[in-house]
């Protein structure tokens, strides 16, 4: 059966890569009502999450 | 909105993951238990994840954050009385039954426990109102995005019907599990930084509870006649309506739900899913209701953001997407737009699922075409899916006649959830309850429903015969035809079971409380365990409702 963990880590470290690209490439992209740089921020959690879903398989899979 | 390429290249990203999710179980969907109750196979922390998904519809994220900015902190009552006492209450004690009879619907529970006719008529019931919950998740993703993007609306029916269609179709219900974590996850990521930053910009909770009335920003506190509150409700309709009746009749009895955890790989696990979804419900008023909460604030401290005029008042259901407008530069814009996508299709892909299962099993193999091979009822279970979306695009068009999407559910769910809880909890504690007693119950209970509504009025609404009474509000009126169905089937059922003769008690082992062996659980650890899960989940309940009442 299918890990899930694969799928969704693979698919928010993309989403998460794509935000923090996207961030770099217009780094003063802000929206009308905050001065956060919102892009970052949530690609980097994505990324991260997607990492330790990754992780988790990587590590049940040597289990 | 205006959206830009990043935007779609999320969007086309998640498309093609959900799709390719199914396109990769389409192997392992062999037989009709595979693709219709995913073989009972499923971890327990899909499960869990899948059960609180699979609720995530419409309703959820765009009606909650509009309910929020309508009625305050008093919707998170959707969350805290009218969810989570009732998961409690279905793993703790009647997950065993479910499971434990090897049904594979819950229809099937109620043929097994009492007759044929029973199980014909909820079977039935539940079709229906798992093709108007579907078509409705459908027309208000198609409205919103006609709406905010100027999409098309029929292309956007169609492109999420046939998105939903074509994971379904190639995974069957282990698909539409697996995208559902998926999607809850986007939802949980994609909606969180806009609770963050629209309540840190309304000034936090203390700032919120500073520009708003005191009967928006408490729970318990304005529920002593109902009108004091915005809701229109008070106490004892609340806590009877929606805490019991309608929380336990969805979550304790709506196959929707349930199937998610009769996918689980064992008893301890299908126990433990709804004590592990608990905890994420109580979350979830955080990242939909929040919101709608601080678009109210930000709208009455001139703060540059508006919720859109409606009337005399506002346009609530927009409050989402405004404010995603205020505070996601494109990118993240994107990726609320696709949690947005994700949540209606999830709770459009648990209803269609749910509806193919209790089509082929309940009423296809039951009343059409009985002994036929397995194949034969995987190929129907495929073509029901087919069926079940394109009868879910008709009942779509049909939802354009309803304005209150929350409301009109809640009056579905009225005339039909709400009697059935007190048939299961008939049928799964009292041995004496006959098939009788049950088939009139529900009959008498669904009657009930449909003549106060129709005696009764609410916002101009209901009271098609006679106005015999004025409710405050459609809120108010839904939850009383709630306490009346149930009172009525619960009433009904006693009587006639009483009048009729019951099953013998050798036909009800594993069926009904004290003929049933409860699940050992020497040698488990204690967070294993549903009694210490369900316990900690509402001690947190309880610090909950206190911190906000």
């Amino acid at each position: 059966m299918l890990d899930l963990r694969v799928p969704s880590g693979v698919f928010f470290a993309l989403t998460g890569a794509i935000l923090i690209v996207h961030s770099m490439i217009l780094p003063g992209l802000r929206a009308p009502m905050t001065d956060a740089n919102v892009n970052l921020y949530s690609g980097v959690v994505m990324l991260g999450f997607g990492a330790v879903l990754l992780g988790l398989a990587a590590r049940s899979r040597r289990a | 909105l205006h959206l830009t390429p990043v935007d779609y290249a999320i969007l086309i990203l998640y498309f093609a993951f959900v799709i390719g999710i199914g396109w990769r179980l389409r192997k392992s969907v062999t037989s009709s238990g595979e693709f219709l109750t995913a073989g009972h196979s499923v971890p327990v922390w899909i499960t869990s994840l899948a059960f609180l998904a699979a609720n995530l519809g419409a309703q959820e994220v765009v009606g909650m954050c509009a309910s929020g900015a309508k009625y305050g902190i008093m919707t998170s009552h959707f969350y805290w009385i009218g969810a989570v006492p009732a998961m409690l209450f279905v793993g703790v004690f009647m997950m065993p039954f479910y499971y434990g009879s090897r049904a594979r619907s819950v229809p099937e529970y109620l043929k097994l426990r009492f007759d044929e006719k029973t199980r014909g008529l909820n079977a039935i019931t539940f079709a229906v109102m798992t093709l108007f919950s579907s078509g409705i998740s459908m027309y208000a993703l198609a409205k919103m995005f006609n709406l905010v993007l100027g999409w098309n609306f029929n292309s956007s029916i169609l492109l999420s019907a046939a998105i939903v269609l074509a994971y379904t179709y190639l995974g069957g219900l282990t698909s539409a599990i697996y995208n559902e974590v998926l999607q809850f996850f986007l939802i949980v990521l994609g909606f969180s930084p806009l609770a963050i930053l629209s309540v840190r910009r309304a000034g936090g909770w203390s700032g919120i509870q500073q520009r708003l009335a005191p009967n928006m920003t408490h729970a318990w506190h304005y529920l002593h006649h109902a009108n004091e509150n915005p809701m229109g409700v008070e106490v004892f309709g609340l806590v009877a309506g929606l805490g019991f009746v309608l929380s336990f009749g969805y979550w304790c009895t709506d196959f929707l739900v349930i199937q998610r955890a009769m996918a689980a790989n064992s008893m301890s696990a299908a126990r433990r899913t709804p004590l592990l979804a608990a905890f994420p419900k109580m979350i979830m008023p955080f990242i939909v209701i929040l919101p709608g909460i601080a678009a109210l604030a930000l709208t009455q401290m001139g703060s540059g953001y508006a919720l859109p005029p409606k009337g005399n008042g506002y346009d609530y259901d927009q409050a989402l997407t405004t404010l995603m407008a205020q505070f996601y530069p494109n990118g993240m814009l994107g990726v609320g737009l696709t949690a947005l996508m994700a949540s209606f299709m999830s709770g459009m892909a648990g209803n269609v699922t749910a509806f193919n299962t209790v089509f082929t099993y309940d009423i296809y193999q039951s009343y059409i075409h009985p002994h036929a091979s397995d194949d034969h009822y995987l190929r129907v279970g495929r073509i029901t899916t087919v069926v079940g979306v394109a009868l879910s695009i008709a009942t779509a068009y049909l939802a354009t006649q309803f304005n209150d999407i929350m409301d009109f559910l809640q009056l579905v769910f009225g005339f039909v959830n709400a009697p059935l809880f007190a048939t299961f909890l008939l049928g799964m504690f009292w041995k004496r309850t006959t098939g009788h007693g049950a088939f009139w119950g529900l009959i008498a209970g669904t009657l009930g429903a449909a003549f106060t509504w129709m005696l009764t009025v609410a916002e101009g609404k209901g009271g098609t015969i006679a106005n015999l009474h004025d409710f405050p509000s459609q809120m108010a009126q839904n939850f009383w035809i709630a306490i009346i169905a149930w009172s009525t089937c619960m009433t009904v059922t006693i009587l006639i079971s009483l009048a009729t003769r019951p099953h013998p008690e050798t036909q009800l082992r594993g069926l009904v409380y004290g003929l049933t062996e409860t699940p050992h659980e020497q040698g488990v650890s204690w967070y294993r365990r549903p009694v210490p899960l369900a316990l900690i989940v509402a001690v947190a309940l309880i610090f909950l409702n206190l911190l906000f009442r």
